[in-house]
């Protein structure tokens, strides 16, 4: 699993514990840029811990984590957009009252006389981003996304992260709550969005689904990594497995004790 | 992604079926939703127009509703931010009888100049929102509880300071900014039967359409161009018309009477400040961001403690404007000045098309359901009705209101699913 490229996002030996629950039990993580890096895990297993600590959602209590190698702190999930890394979190963060080019810039508007915001520049801008990432919602810039369906909001969402992350974007279940149709369209945007060179981190518990998109598989279980595939290395029995513990091929595997 | 297929001057896009079927449906709804709102204003002065054989709509009740009215549509403009926001107020009545018992302190039982005095009871009630505010946005207590809580300290201050008794008169120039109306700058001109009327309002009328005019062409012009569905032309001409002939039959009304109040300038003022405020700052859009998705605003790096404090501050202002201008008309600061004013004020926001949950509503939605309370209260006392029936109908308009937009809006969601 070794290799000269530098990760794009990288975390080691992350603890988080929750009174005497210890969520994370020292957790590695790598997602290299080009690349769909998939994490899963049952629940409970530390998926979302570690996720709002790459968001800088949360902060672990020891640990490092690295942008393009370098060590960062992160206090919240603006200083993680300011280290290049953007986050579609599960429970859609989009302002339903605003349309899709206000959501695409809330809280990094562009500004006319310092107070006002240029709203047609950003929609400008946020039609010319749709249309390279094939979102097909150009004509429907003037509208709240609350009228949009579920798959197009997680779209709007999926861009306003692409539009803005220099290196990493981290997907909580971006597919968790749509349709088939609404889900493969979904899965063409992340296609779209590692083909640019982002390192794209896919959090799904949807097993066939993450072999089919992912690059690189990384398995958590009790607080830690305890098993990496790459993309033709394992089919759905052998990482239920892994998910469940019955299977490891990492070193640091924990002994199987909840301290709960 | 990019055919477009012109369907008469509406355009939309057919490669993406769900965007059609579900955006058509909901445009539709949502034009009801915030059309209606003009829509049941007209038909409720046309009910009071017949009822009071055109009483409604002579000079010089205009000019009351206008000036009877004022001090709550102040009001509503701070509220409408506020329960955009999500939030809501209920202290402001006792905020208007407060800072009416500074104002009073101030420039009749110490001659403070109105100018100067008027300037530090506004920063009162500066003061006043950044303490309801902080414990709304930093302590996090709901505002329910927070404005609650005020309302009683608030009504207390009053009354501590006012003892039981009103204090007045006030200075001649506060009584003119309440109770006032513009001078005849360039004289009258003949409007055949209809008598003498001031030039410079007329002027200001002219102005005003021309305003809307210019303002609603761009906007369709600016839809066009990113097809999106419009009005047929016929419908849109109609529409301006219809808001144009209002602007100048009011302001031709009120110019044959005593000119202008000076409050309807100052309102129109604050209309147009703060429809900018929440239409085209950045600032304004954070406000809705707070209230339609507090957590994602969050996410997205918008500061939500800074702009729930700041739209508390800002309401603590212009409650006391309205406390000011509310004591001027009286021309006394009373104990119990401003009671209920808070309900009027939020009922106003509601009926202008605030959204219960916010995230959702216009500063002129909350100046025409202000209004709409206000013509009730003034046909329905035209024509002899007892107040307890104006408060009957009042709380109908109400509920028939809200009613009325959830269901629109559950229409709209069930026409994009």
């Amino acid at each position: 699993m070794k290799r000269a490229e530098v990760p794009a996002l990288a975390a080691h030996g992350l603890e988080k514990k929750y009174g005497q629950v210890r969520a994370l039990r020292g957790v590695s993580f790598e997602a290299y840029p080009g690349e769909v890096t998939a994490l899963v895990g049952d629940n409970g297993a530390g998926k979302s811990t570690l996720v709002k600590c790459l968001a800088g959602a949360i902060r672990p209590d020891c640990g490092r984590i690295m942008v393009k190698g370098r060590p960062v702190s992160m206090t919240g999930p603006v200083q993680a957009t300011k280290h290049g890394i953007e986050t579609v979190y599960q429970d859609l963060a989009l302002a339903s009252d605003l349309d899709a080019a206000a959501n695409v810039f809330l809280g990094r508007e562009i500004r006319r006389l310092r107070v006002l915001h240029d709203h047609k520049e950003m929609r400008r801008r946020t039609a010319a981003s749709f249309a390279e990432l094939g979102v097909g919602l150009v004509q429907d810039m003037r509208v709240p996304v609350s009228s949009f369906s579920g798959g197009q909001r997680q779209s709007v969402a999926i861009a306003r992260a692409a539009m803005w992350a220099k290196h990493v974007i981290i997907m909580d279940e971006p597919t968790a709550a749509l349709g088939v149709i609404q889900t493969e369209k979904v899965l063409q945007l992340v296609d779209r969005v590692r083909s640019r060179g982002l390192a794209v981190v896919f959090i799904s518990h949807n097993l066939p689904q993450v072999i089919e998109v992912a690059d690189r598989i990384e398995v958590m279980r009790l607080g830690a990594r305890t098993a990496r595939f790459r993309r033709g290395e394992v089919d759905v029995e052998r990482l239920i497995a892994a998910v469940s513990g019955a299977y490891s091929n990492e070193a640091d595997v924990p002994n199987g004790e909840v301290t709960a | 992604m990019s055919t477009i297929v012109p369907t008469g001057v509406d355009k939309v896009s057919t490669a993406d079926e769900e965007v059609k079927t579900s955006v058509g449906g909901r445009r539709f709804s949502f034009d009801v939703r915030e059309s209606g709102i003009y829509v049941a204003f007209l038909l409720i002065v046309a009910l009071f127009f017949f009822l009071t054989d055109g009483a409604l709509l002579e000079p010089q009740n205009i000019s009351n509703i206008v000036v009877q009215n004022s001090y709550i549509l102040i009001l509503a403009i701070g509220m409408i931010l506020i329960i955009i926001a999500g939030h809501i107020d209920l202290s402001v009545g006792s905020v208007v009888a407060v800072s009416g018992a500074i104002a009073a302190v101030l420039m009749v039982n110490h001659n403070v100049p109105w100018p100067l005095a008027l300037a530090i009871t506004l920063a009162c009630g500066a003061l006043i929102g950044a303490w309801q505010g902080f414990w709304v946005a930093y302590f996090g207590i709901p505002a329910f509880i927070v404005t609650l809580a005020g309302m009683l300290v608030f009504r207390a201050l009053t009354l501590m300071v006012l003892g039981n008794q009103g204090i007045g008169p006030f200075p001649d120039p506060v009584r003119t900014l309440s109770n006032g109306f513009t001078p005849s700058y360039l004289g009258n001109v003949g409007l055949g039967s209809l008598g003498g009327a001031d030039l410079f309002s007329i002027l200001l009328a002219a102005v005003a359409v021309l305003g809307i005019v210019v303002t609603q062409w761009r906007t369709r012009a600016a839809r066009i161009s990113y097809q999106q569905q419009v009005d047929v032309l016929p419908m849109f001409l109609a529409k301006i018309l219809g808001a144009s002939a209002a602007v100048v039959f009011v302001v031709i009304q009120l110019a044959r009477f005593k000119n202008l109040p000076w409050v309807l300038i100052l309102l129109a003022v604050l209309v147009l400040g703060y429809s900018m405020l929440t239409g085209r700052s950045v600032f304004g859009r954070h406000i809705y961001a707070v209230g339609g998705n507090r957590q994602a605003a969050q996410l997205s790096g918008v500061d939500v403690r800074r702009v729930t404090f700041w739209i508390f501050v800002n309401m603590g202002i212009l409650a006391s404007l309205a406390g000011v201008i509310f004591a001027g008309r009286l021309n006394q600061a009373g104990p119990t000045a401003g009671n209920s004013f808070e309900l009027d004020a939020i009922a106003a926001a509601f009926i202008g098309g605030a959204a219960v949950q916010g995230g959702v509503g216009k500063v002129v939605g909350a100046i025409v359901g202000g209004l709409i309370m206000g013509v009730i209260n003034n046909g329905m006392s035209l024509i002899g009705a007892p107040s307890e029936k104006v408060m009957f109908v009042k709380g109908a308009v109400l509920l028939a209101a809200v009613a009325f937009d959830v269901w629109a809006k559950r229409r709209g969601e069930s026409a994009s699913n």
